[in-house]
């Protein structure tokens, strides 16, 4: 293979592999918030158990989108230094606010809010979760205010030889940018929701003991997927207003573009017309469990569909109609360079991908009890 | 401006190295100071509440990269292309490693994480000393350059102290030994010097590829009103972890 088509492959997995973790992180959050606000305001067992159960799962979640996400952004200099030479005035000012405020203030809250349990007052630990949340969906918001930049890039002027930036506000109201962000945010509110349904059908299915527990966590699942695919397919077919010309014309970009529609109606009907009417039954009606656990992963498929058809739509260009993909890769990367990186990459995320997974499902199948985060030893004496 | 965004940036790469510099040499030392599991956990359980305050640094070092000096921020990553690769590589292991070292149960799970943790510590600390003095040379020596080798040592051996210095504050037990703040702080100082020298000595390159005044004055206005609250956090997480009674809890999330 050329250069061109491993330095984009090495993009596509590693970027797949990367919003699969992201995509529920930005579903699990919120969740995990609310939850924590209702052991706060209630003070119940129940709602701290589920504070710390869902957060476990989150946190551990957590952990590849952040060690997928490094090797995403510093891929844009590795392989796509033609971007930040053509572009990098105006692309690095939504990234660096990402990273230098979003996504610094994400970081610092998360190992507050892991690490303060039981040294935090209580309302300031339960700050610590809202401001990972707010600061992750600014991440999101700058990250998908850079991605698009690149589907329409307002904004900004060519003078000479690069582009700089003039529109500041155009930018940030981007046409591709208004409907793909709360899009997005469905579809994450949807996945981590549907994770709630599945992981509960799964437990219920068994004849747990925790019966109170997954009930409550299926119910607020089928609460928050009902919200989050009703967003998602609104903003969705909104994005179509402001789509580039020519874009889903006969272009490979046209495949994932109407799976990921097929689907999501289906999905939207099933959740809409089934799930929400049936809300109070769904956890007493065994028969439902293995449909409902069948239905977990679809939102990641749909999610890696949807980026899939909005990135090879936009192919040949990195920049609509002004930087192509092979003038924005960087000079000199030879094949085995970037095979190497792209093995090297793929095999050792790929592995602790599958590892993570292995490790959330353990959490999911132990259930509530022996749980690390908010662990004391022995309660009994401390208090 | 320039000198403004220069400034910036040479804070966020000395933090680094000052701050997460001691979480690698935390992670270097466990075989040394951890004989036993109990000893290694509360060697991890010491610097675990840092971490993620710490280790951001260079994701912002990064993103400040593309947005104050674009037009290097290629010419430095895919100068240094084998060394960032595995840089990347041991920065992943190590996070893996700490994330997933309580996970399961067993002594080879937890042994094989924290081998992780410190392979992925040492790799990022000489691969440091590596890339500073590539970039010291302009990228004009072969990566195998000796001086180059002989620097990562030394990051690798000034990150091993500041991370013994960080347990004698926080845990005198773990390191047989009690430090102040204020050794803590002057070990990180020295930990940074590296960085600092390098950056300073490229001051004029630097200032000569800043991005244009217009992206600098958005950069200004979006992002610097945000400077006192990310401070802010960080001096949270320093308060919250102080030492004192109870500073190490076991068992740890990480």
């Amino acid at each position: 293979m050329e250069a061109l088509e491993l330095a984009r492959l090495q993009f596509a997995v590693t970027g797949s592999l990367h919003f699969l973790f992201v995509v529920l992180t930005l579903g699990l959050a919120p969740l995990v918030a609310i939850m924590h606000t209702r052991w706060v305001r209630a003070g119940k067992p129940l709602h701290e158990r589920l504070t710390r159960f869902w957060g476990q799962i989150y946190v551990i979640n957590y952990a590849l989108g952040v060690v997928t996400g490094l090797v995403m952004e510093f891929q844009f200099g590795l392989s796509w230094s033609g971007l930040s030479h053509y572009a990098g005035d105006v692309f690095g000012a939504p990234l660096a606010m990402e990273t230098l405020v979003a996504f610094f203030l994400e970081s610092t809250f998360l190992g507050l809010w892991i690490f303060g349990w039981g040294r935090l007052p209580k309302r300031a630990h339960l700050a610590c979760i809202w401001l990972v949340t707010l600061t992750a969906y600014a991440s999101a918001f700058f990250i998908m205010a850079a991605n698009s930049f690149l589907q329409n890039p307002a904004g900004a002027l060519v003078r000479g030889d690069h582009m700089e930036l003039v529109d500041i506000g155009a930018l940030f109201t981007n046409k591709t940018l208004i409907f793909s962000f709360p899009h997005v945010i469905g579809a994450g509110l949807f996945t981590g929701a549907m994770v709630l349904v599945g992981a509960s059908a799964y437990q219920l299915r068994r004849r747990t003991s925790e019966v109170e527990f997954f009930t409550k966590s299926l119910r607020t699942g089928v609460t928050m997927a009902s919200i989050g695919i009703f967003l998602t397919v609104g903003f969705g077919y909104a994005q179509f207003a402001g789509i580039q010309e020519g874009k889903f014309k006969g272009d490979s970009g046209a495949v994932p573009l109407g799976i990921m529609l097929e689907v999501g109606q289906w999905l939207a009907l099933v959740v809409l017309f089934l799930m929400l009417p049936l809300i109070r039954f769904l956890p007493r009606w065994r028969w439902t469990h293995p449909l409902l656990m069948l239905m977990t992963p679809l939102p990641f498929v749909l999610a890696i569909m949807g980026w899939l058809a909005r990135e090879m739509g936009r192919q040949p260009w990195m920049i609509w109609e002004k930087l192509t993909v092979a003038d924005a890769m960087t000079p000199g990367l030879t094949p085995p360079m970037i095979t190497g990186s792209l093995v090297a990459f793929a095999a050792v995320l790929g592995l602790l991908a599958l590892v993570d997974y292995v490790l959330i499902a353990r959490v999911v199948r132990r259930g509530p009890r022996d749980l690390d985060l908010g662990a004391v030893r022995e309660p009994a004496l401390t208090y | 401006m320039e000198l403004i965004w220069f400034t910036c940036f040479a804070l966020l790469l000395a933090g680094y190295f000052a701050l997460e510099g001691f979480d690698l040499g935390v992670g270097l030392l466990l075989p040394v100071l951890g004989r036993s599991v109990s000893g290694r956990d509360r060697m991890v359980a010491a610097m675990a509440p840092f971490v993620l305050a710490n280790e951001v640094w260079l994701v912002a070092v990064a993103g400040a990269l593309f947005g104050v000096y674009p037009s290097l921020e290629g010419e430095v990553l895919f100068g240094l292309y084998p060394v960032v690769v595995a840089m990347l590589l041991s920065w992943i292991l190590r996070d893996t490693g700490l994330w997933f070292r309580r996970r399961a149960e067993g002594a080879a799970w937890r042994g094989f994480w924290d081998l992780m943790i410190t392979v992925g510590s040492l790799g990022l600390s000489f691969g440091w000393g590596v890339a500073l003095y590539a970039a010291a040379t302009g990228f004009g020596s072969s990566l195998l350059n000796p001086v180059g080798l002989m620097l990562g040592v030394v990051v690798t051996l000034l990150f091993a102290f500041h991370g013994w210095t960080f347990l004698a504050w926080r845990s005198p037990d773990l390191a047989g030994a009690t430090r102040s703040g204020r050794a803590l702080a002057v070990s990180g100082a020295v930990a940074a010097l590296p960085a600092v020298g390098v950056l300073l000595g490229s001051l004029p390159y630097l200032l000569d590829h800043t991005a244009p005044a217009a992206t600098l004055n958005v950069l200004s206005v979006m992002a610097l009103p945000f400077a006192p609250i990310v401070v802010a956090a960080q001096v949270w997480v320093w308060r919250t972890f102080r030492p004192g009674k109870n500073a190490i809890r076991i068992p740890s999330f990480f």
